[in-house]
């Protein structure tokens, strides 16, 4: 299989660890990929808010860089893509490439793998991303997600439901005062869900909450490429983490 | 206005019968009272009047298109609402300057620090940035959208 990778600003600047994390599961999973170094930024909500002609040329121009598959390891990024791709293509009868948030590509290709997990048995919680859940897009259960909760189960975690779980973190509020009290309510909901950790596919959430949470705030890559195999430090997975995991 | 805003890509918001679903849906609504969905749009469907609400408070959940009875998709008013204040020259927040910059500087929304660069070496990880090339094709693209 080959398929195109798309990072993200924010995990390509911010977050090595992760982007390690998901060429390793990729790697283990027998998954070729290539990364387009001329692909721009997605030009989410900031823009589109702003200049709708800007955002859709931008991907236009993404659209040619890329394979038949994306898969993006960002949820705003898989919003963003698919969306203006979808437009572009009807607009100009153009065949659009297929997006796949990194959690649904997981949930497709986990099985048959031959793979064995070298951890189990944390207590997760999963922050759900706004944007790959809405507008609903068929590709899970939009009032009561399951993807990412799957994907942890196959690989031997503990999914944890909890009160507020479909509340925005406010990751994508422009305004400082609105993000803030999102951040904080959500935190407060993740917290009391009495978890280990907070298993997140979108670089805006794990921003928002690594700045207000005591719990480790993680993308599900992590996890995924701890399970297979990956070395925890190369891929940020903290010790007292590993300390809560059972080696089966 | 109702033209300026369809133009702009608002939604169907004259099928609102402000059941008031996106109001109890909103998280914004929740922590900022006076921010509300159904009276933004009762002010341009009821009032024919631009709301005054600040529509950059939104923090773009989307759980009132997801429950929205009517198929209205509040957000995209709330979307061309903010669109119409940026060409009146309203003033935009400080994030989302800051994020058009740097798009426009580099072609992607944030840049590299230097402990990021070393890490990234140790890790193995590729170069960080566009070509020359490939930044002046997304610099020409702004430019002629006008951004
Ligand atoms: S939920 Fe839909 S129909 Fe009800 S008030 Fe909001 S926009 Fe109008
Ligand atoms: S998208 Fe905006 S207006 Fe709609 S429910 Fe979410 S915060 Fe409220």
């Amino acid at each position: 299989m080959s398929i195109t990778l798309y990072l993200g600003c924010v995990i390509k600047a911010l977050y090595p660890e992760v982007e390690k994390a998901i060429k390793e599961v990729l790697e283990r999973m027998g998954v070729n990929f290539e990364e387009p170094k001329d692909a721009s930024c997605c030009a989410p909500l900031g823009f589109f808010s702003l200049n709708r002609d800007a955002w859709l040329r931008l991907n236009e121009r993404n659209m040619r860089l890329f394979q038949d598959t994306v898969v993006t390891a960002c949820d705003d990024c898989f919003a963003s893509l698919n969306d203006a791709f979808k437009i572009v293509s009807e607009n100009k009868g153009i065949k659009a490439p297929e997006v796949k948030p990194f959690g649904k590509f997981m949930l497709e290709n986990l099985e048959n793998r031959g793979l064995r997990f070298s951890f189990k048995g944390l207590r997760c919680t999963v922050q759900h991303s706004c944007h790959f859940l809405r507008p609903a897009r068929g590709m899970d259960d939009a009032e009561n997600p399951r993807v990412v909760k799957s994907v942890l189960e196959k690989l031997g975690y503990l999914p944890v439901s909890y009160d507020g779980e479909l509340d925005c973190c406010g990751g994508l509020a422009f305004e400082e005062r609105v993000r803030e009290m999102l951040a904080r309510r959500k935190a407060e909901a993740l917290e009391k869900s009495g978890a280990d950790c907070v298993v997140s596919t979108c670089s805006h959430c794990m921003r928002q909450l690594r700045a207000v949470s005591r719990l480790p705030i993680l993308h599900l890559a992590q996890l995924s490429a701890l399970s297979m195999g990956a070395n925890p430090e190369e891929i940020g997975v903290p010790d007292m983490l590993l300390r809560r995991m059972v080696k089966p | 206005m109702i033209n300026r805003l369809r133009e702009r890509g608002a939604g169907n918001f004259l099928k609102c019968i402000q059941c008031g679903s996106c109001t109890s849906a909103c998280i914004v609504n929740v922590v900022e009272e006076e921010f509300n969905p159904r009276k933004i749009i009762g002010s341009i469907v009821r009032f024919n009047k631009f709301p005054d609400q600040d529509p950059w408070l939104c923090s773009a959940c989307l759980l009132c298109v997801e429950r929205c009875p009517q198929g209205v998709n509040p957000f995209s008013i709330i979307v061309s609402l903010r669109t119409i204040r940026y060409e009146n020259g309203n003033a935009l927040p400080n994030k989302v300057i800051e994020l058009i910059e740097q798009v426009k500087k580099t072609g992607l929304a944030f840049s590299l620090s230097k402990e990021v660069e070393e890490k990234r070496k140790l890790l193995g990880l590729p170069g960080f940035g566009l070509s020359e090339e490939g930044l002046s094709e997304v610099r020409r693209i702004l430019l002629e959208a006008g951004v």
